[in-house]
């Protein structure tokens, strides 16, 4: 009798609990006020042949799917967070892809060892140096960041 | 009594988790030289209650935490067209997996031509089987829609016969300003070799064991303008011959599986809409007059649509269908011909669901099912047909954490 009543009251728990959930989630899906966005710019390390791509191959390239340039050179790709405002900014606008859908993108090529996931910087002050420094290097920043140590990829 | 302390170990389970996933700085993926080598992993559990049968485990008016998932993977990627990868797995799901750690796949990814518009290469050694949009990570709780995948079409009774292969794979990739094209043809061993795969097919305790040919896998997927629409088809064969035990029952028989695959899915900013389509042709003969021998097509469905209520929070709600044989949906002509529960050749579940990303790392799901039919239950959690509910509600909590 005791058992029976320890099940209900825990099923019980349980249904509570899932109805708390989504009462909570409720208010929280309201859409809070966006800033404007600034302008984001696919780069490339200066040595790179390409000077423009069509939106598809980059695409693949941050879907790590394409591993390598026309001359052999290996891509590296650098991203910030998936929270970052310019990761989604870049995503959606450049790619044209949500970033939740790039994440899930990487993780089932990660999971299932198709793949691997891009380096994950803290700054695009960061990934600006790291593209400058590494041959084959693929990132993103602001346009009003951009310097001569890198070199501006046009979306054909 | 055994309840309370059940519930005390696994929600004490779930405590570590969180605590390891806020601790700062346990938290990293782990990388060495420059990225080229990656380590990842992930553990996950489960806890199961339903009203009656049971699910994972003894969940029948109780808690069940037999559903855990633990894996582990290393990809090194030695020149920009040659990766190596494994993944080690522990999959404990009530009495159809014991949480033994297997090969969840060791392969070779040759990528042979690649250029602006596209790639092409081979993959070899054990391989993710192709099968829908989610069967290549089933097991990875985060690249899940909800806590158990629908049923109808990925069956966690007889998860073995479709989730790696030993072989081979050809994969072709074109990327185009519309959308991107790919596709995929393996040949492959399926794993028979444990009971669970025997066991689901030929039923309780036998003394035989099942032996596959060679199966031929094909995936075909269109992901249009960057993925906001995937169309997916998906052929898979199956051919399985039984090898009779001493003093068997059974003969000699053979199962043939020919599911087919139609998979939709829309994907908005803050909300999806899924849907799959399978027709699975069975023919099962030469088993003797000890077993359900015929042909059979079966028929399954889901529609499933999730709404991203803020960044770190989905609902989910998905109506699944399942059909052991459209002749007969409703089970009557196996209930004649074989005395057992007419329900067990069905079930119709609804689902809500909701998930919480805590961190990146860690998350939280909860997910209600309320089903018509026991089509999608192991034998090994329920021995006894005849006390089989046709009406069952489950209630189930996962806690999921991965680096």
């Amino acid at each position: 009798m005791e058992k029976l009543l320890t099940i209900k009251f825990v099923t019980w728990i349980g249904r509570a609990l899932l109805l708390c959930l989504l009462a909570a989630a409720l208010p929280a899906g309201k859409a809070q006020a966006q800033p404007a966005e600034p302008e984001m710019v696919a780069i490339t390390h200066p040595a790179t042949s390409e000077q423009a791509i069509p939106r598809a191959t980059l695409r693949a390239i941050f879907g790590m799917l394409l591993q390598k340039w026309p001359n052999n050179t290996a891509v590296r790709v650098f991203v910030l967070r998936d929270d970052a405002p310019e990761h989604a900014t870049f995503s959606k606008s450049v790619l044209q892809v949500f970033p939740h859908q790039l994440r899930l993108a990487w993780d089932r090529q990660v999971f299932s060892g198709q793949g691997q996931y891009p380096e994950q910087l803290a700054s695009t002050q960061e990934i600006l140096s790291r593209v400058a420094s590494t041959p084959g290097a693929m990132g993103y920043v602001k346009a009003s960041e951009v310097d001569h140590n890198v070199r501006v990829l046009q979306v054909r | 009594m055994s309840v309370y302390s059940k519930f005390a170990r696994a929600a004490s389970g779930m405590a570590m988790v969180a605590v390891l996933s806020l601790s700062p700085g346990g938290a990293r993926a782990i990388d060495f030289l420059d990225g080229d080598l990656q380590l990842h992993g992930f553990f996950s559990l489960t806890l199961v209650n339903t009203s009656d049968n049971n699910f994972f485990g003894q969940s029948d008016d109780q808690i069940s935490s037999e559903y855990s998932e633990v894996g582990a993977n290393a990809s090194w990627r030695l020149t920009p067209d040659v990766q190596l990868s494994a993944q080690l797995l522990s999959h404990r799901a009530g009495g159809t997996d014991d949480g033994g750690v297997r090969l969840d796949y060791g392969l070779l990814d040759w990528t042979m031509a690649s250029s602006e518009e596209g790639r092409s290469g081979v993959r070899v050694g054990r391989i993710k089987t192709a099968y829908g949009l989610y069967n290549k990570t089933r097991d990875v709780p985060f690249t899940r829609p909800s806590i158990i995948l629908p049923q109808s079409i990925y069956f966690d009774r007889t998860r073995n016969l479709t989730v790696s292969a030993d072989g081979g794979e050809v994969y072709l990739e074109r990327y185009y300003e519309a959308g991107s094209l790919s596709g995929s043809l393996a040949l492959g061993q399926p794993q028979t070799d444990t009971d669970a795969a025997t066991v689901a097919l030929v039923g309780l305790n036998p003394p035989g064991h099942l032996d596959a040919k060679l199966a031929p896998d094909f995936q075909v997927m269109y992901e249009g303008s960057g993925g906001r629409y995937r169309l997916g088809f998906t052929a898979l064969h199956l051919d399985l011959r039984y090898k009779p035990g001493y003093a068997d029952r059974l003969g000699a028989g053979r199962f043939k599986l020919t599911p087919l695959i139609f998979s939709a899915q829309y994907n908005a900013e803050n909300w999806s809409l899924t849907s799959e389509y399978a027709s699975r042709r069975i023919s099962v003969k030469d088993f003797g007059p000890f077993f359900y021998n015929g042909d059979a097509l079966g028929e399954s469905y889901y529609l499933q649509a999730t709404y991203r209520l803020a960044p770190k929070w989905e609902a989910l709600l998905r109506y699944d269908v399942y059909y052991a044989d459209k002749g007969d949906r409703n089970g009557q002509d196996f209930a004649a011909a074989t005395g057992m529960p007419g329900f067990t050749r069905y079930a119709k579940d609804w689902t809500l669901g909701v998930r919480f990303d805590v961190t990146p790392q860690f998350m939280l799901r909860a997910e209600a099912h309320q089903v018509d039919g026991t089509g999608f239950l192991a034998v090994q959690d329920n021995p006894n047909a005849q006390a089989l509910r046709r009406y069952w509600d489950s209630f189930m909590l996962l806690g999921s954490f991965r680096f």
